[in-house]
């Protein structure tokens, strides 16, 4: 008799045997398509090298036209090169300075698309520079800054372009072109310049000391007595170089007591240094300063800045380039001295060597910066004076505003020794440094400048 | 060589011949150079510079030669057997390859008086009183430059006589010790005749350098104040670039190479000799 247990083990087989099939059939099914996969999969691969190698080819073709492109645009920037040179300008300006010039010169790339290099080379350096360069025909640049009677005096001996045509003298400051003209005829242009408008100080210095600025001579003297009770040894710092900022003070004093015309004819040479009025003013004003001590020696003028600014002088005498010199331009005061009816304004001088190569290039950029849009640039960075009477005073920052004001009224003169040139500004220079330690010697100084005055 | 040095020379002297206008004038520059005051300033004898670039070179050389040679020879010998000397001798020996530029501003700075280091010591002793920018005043501005150029060039002398005791052999100083000679006379009677060729260089060398001495002027004084301290190479600078007067920096520059030649002419022999 077949038992419950019996059917129950036979059902359970039975259900295996089942289950086994349909799991073995499915099995089989399920490795036949992995084989199809797997073919699949080699038939991808294949497809896949077969398109990497499509893919290589292409990028070697693209590569190579990379490398055309390449070549021909290297091609056209030298072609590009050649019609449009790199032209040379020489300039002062190092530094802060020359961080204020360069984008005066990119507007002027960007304009015209003309490259521009800008070298450094101080005017001292170029004296000894340009002579041998002229004598051979050449020139270092295209557009040089270079004093004013250098200018002239090269135009006179051929080596400078002549510019009447490329500018209106007119729109520029009376007078300020005089420098660089020739027989009627330009050979230069005056960019920006600088005015040197008298004494500078510390608003706050004054203000905390209860002075005010000057308005007579008996009250300037009175200022520097007052100073001096206040410890400071001597008032006024005296700056020293080779000499120049002693001769803009000097200047100064001339051309208060002396009036503007006659620091245009120590120019032309009708004025003489041993007599009055000239040495009426180095006795009656300038040397009692000096032997009462109320100016210092003549100390390393980037030396005499920082010691003023710090307190150990209250007044420097300097020219408006100072607005960039220090800490904080708005605690700059200035006044001239009372009774000054004109104030020198150093212009720098620019012009075209007669052997540039980019002739054409030069006449753009020399247009360029004799232009309102390029002073502009330059005086709204701040230690500049527009010559271009259409630059406005707004183009100017605060205080450089008060100096380009302060020569509204007054006349505008060119600078002595820097007209004049030579062997008269080397030994104008050093005669000063020796007045400025030994006023007495005043008779050997004078005489020492008249023998090389024009 | 023919190039570069003897076409430049002669060149230099023919300029000297002609006028800024290219004619032939003979001694005409010459006699204007030499009577100006630039070269010779003699007038009121004895008086203060400037006295002339020329009479200046040779206060120089009168002043700084025997400075420079005595103070190199006195290191070269005590520095001679000390331990570490090279150090001390580094030091000296770094105003010799001090740019001229810079030993000028250092200089410069040196003798300020409100930041200088002379004025400082003199405050330190109790000479407060006396400071004053030494290179600012016709009478001290020289020799304010002649005094501080010395540590620029002691160096030189120095290691060339450092040079030269190496080579004294010991046997001469042992042989006098035993025969009891003291430290001057074995100085005096070995070490100074052994150091003749020595001292001959040094001596035409520092001659060279102080007639052409320009940088430290250009830069500390630029001659002044009022060509106090003004000298021949820094006047034939101040002619050429400044005045553009070039047939005047010829004359200068012929003055100069017939001095620099007299001066070499001894050494040369001493060599030929030799």
């Amino acid at each position: 008799m077949v038992t419950k247990v019996e059917v129950s083990i036979a059902v359970l087989v039975l259900i295996a045997i089942i289950v086994s099939g349909v799991a073995l059939g499915y099995s089989l099914s399920i490795l036949g398509k992995l084989d199809e996969l797997t073919r699949n999969m080699a038939d991808l691969t294949t497809s896949m090298i077969d398109l990497t190698e499509a893919m290589t080819d292409i990028a070697d073709k693209i590569g190579a036209s990379l490398d055309t492109i390449n070549t021909i645009q290297s091609r056209l920037t030298e072609v590009e090169g050649k019609l449009t040179p790199t032209i040379t300008v020489i300039g002062p300006w190092s530094g802060p300075e020359m961080d204020k010039f360069l984008p005066v010169l990119a507007r002027f790339e960007a304009l015209t698309g003309i490259n521009v290099r800008y070298k450094v080379y101080r005017a001292e350096e170029l004296a000894t520079l340009l002579p041998a360069q002229f004598a051979a025909g050449t020139a270092p640049g295209d557009v040089i800054f270079m004093w004013g009677w250098f200018i002239a005096e090269n135009a006179e001996n051929g080596h400078v372009m002549e510019v009447t045509d490329l500018i209106d003298e007119s729109k520029f400051l009376s007078g300020s072109l005089d420098a660089v003209k020739v027989n009627d005829k330009l050979y230069g242009c005056a960019y920006t310049g600088k005015v040197k408008p008298g004494f500078w100080y510390r608003k706050s210095f004054f203000t905390a000391n209860g002075l005010t600025e000057p308005k007579t001579w008996n009250e300037f003297l009175t200022l520097l007595d007052t100073l001096k009770t206040l410890g400071l040894e001597h008032p006024i710092a005296s700056g020293d170089e080779i000499g120049w900022p002693l001769s803009d003070i000097t200047e100064h004093f001339l051309i208060t007591f002396g009036g503007p015309e006659l620091q245009l004819q120590l120019i032309d040479g009708t004025a003489s240094w041993t007599q009055d009025p000239v040495r009426g003013i180095f006795e009656d004003y300038l040397v009692p300063l000096l032997d009462a001590g109320y100016f210092s020696e003549p100390i390393e003028w980037t030396t005499a800045l920082d010691l003023w600014w710090q307190g150990d002088y209250a007044l420097y005498f300097m020219g408006s380039w100072i607005t960039g010199m220090v800490d904080d331009p708005s605690d700059l005061g200035v006044f001239s001295l009372p009774g000054c009816e004109g104030l020198v304004f150093a212009a720098d001088y620019f012009f075209i060597p007669k052997y540039t190569q980019y002739p054409n290039e030069a006449k753009e950029l020399f247009k360029f910066l004799a232009s309102s849009e390029a002073q502009r640039l330059q005086v709204a960075q701040g230690g500049h004076i527009a010559t271009n009477i259409e630059v406005s005073l707004d183009s100017y920052p605060e205080v450089d505003r008060i100096v380009a004001n302060l020569t509204v009224g007054k006349a505008v003169l060119p600078d002595l020794d820097d007209s004049i040139g030579g062997e008269f500004q080397a030994t104008f220079w050093d005669q000063l440094k020796l007045l400025w330690v030994s006023p007495q010697s005043l008779d050997e100084v004078l005489q020492n400048i008249e023998a090389v005055a024009p | 060589m023919i190039i570069l040095v003897l076409f430049p020379i002669l060149n230099t002297i023919y300029i000297s011949f002609l006028s800024s206008k290219g004619e032939f004038v003979g001694l005409d520059n010459y006699a204007d150079v030499m009577e100006s005051k630039d070269i010779f300033d003699l007038e009121g004898f004895p008086k203060r510079p400037p006295l002339g670039a020329f009479i200046h070179n040779m206060i120089w050389i009168f002043i700084h030669l025997p400075l420079s040679i005595v103070s190199g020879l006195i290191l070269a010998i005590i520095l001679r057997d000390v331990k570490g000397s090279s150090v001390v001798k580094t030091l000296v020996f770094l105003g010799m390859v001090t740019p001229m530029v810079v030993g000028g501003l250092l200089i410069r700075y040196t003798f300020e008086k409100d930041v200088g280091i002379v004025n400082g010591l003199l405050s330190f002793v109790g000479l407060g009183n006396l400071a004053r920018s030494w290179t600012a005043y016709p009478d001290t501005a020289l020799f304010a430059l002649i005094f501080g150029s010395v540590w620029l060039w002691t160096g030189f002398s120095m290691i060339l006589y450092s040079a030269g005791l190496a080579t004294i052999p010991k046997d001469y100083y042992e042989a006098a010790k035993i025969d009891g000679a003291g430290v001057f006379k074995t100085f005096f009677r070995i070490t100074l005749p052994l150091l003749r060729p020595i001292t001959v260089t040094v001596v035409t060398m520092t001659i060279l350098y102080e007639l052409k001495i320009f940088d430290v002027v250009l830069v500390a004084t630029y001659g002044g104040p009022g060509k106090a301290s003004s000298v021949l190479a820094f006047q034939m600078w101040l002619y050429a670039f400044m005045y553009f007067q070039f047939n005047r920096a010829a004359v200068v520059a012929s003055l100069l190479t017939v001095l620099t030649t007299i001066v070499t002419i001894p050494m040369i022999r001493f060599v030929v000799k030799r």
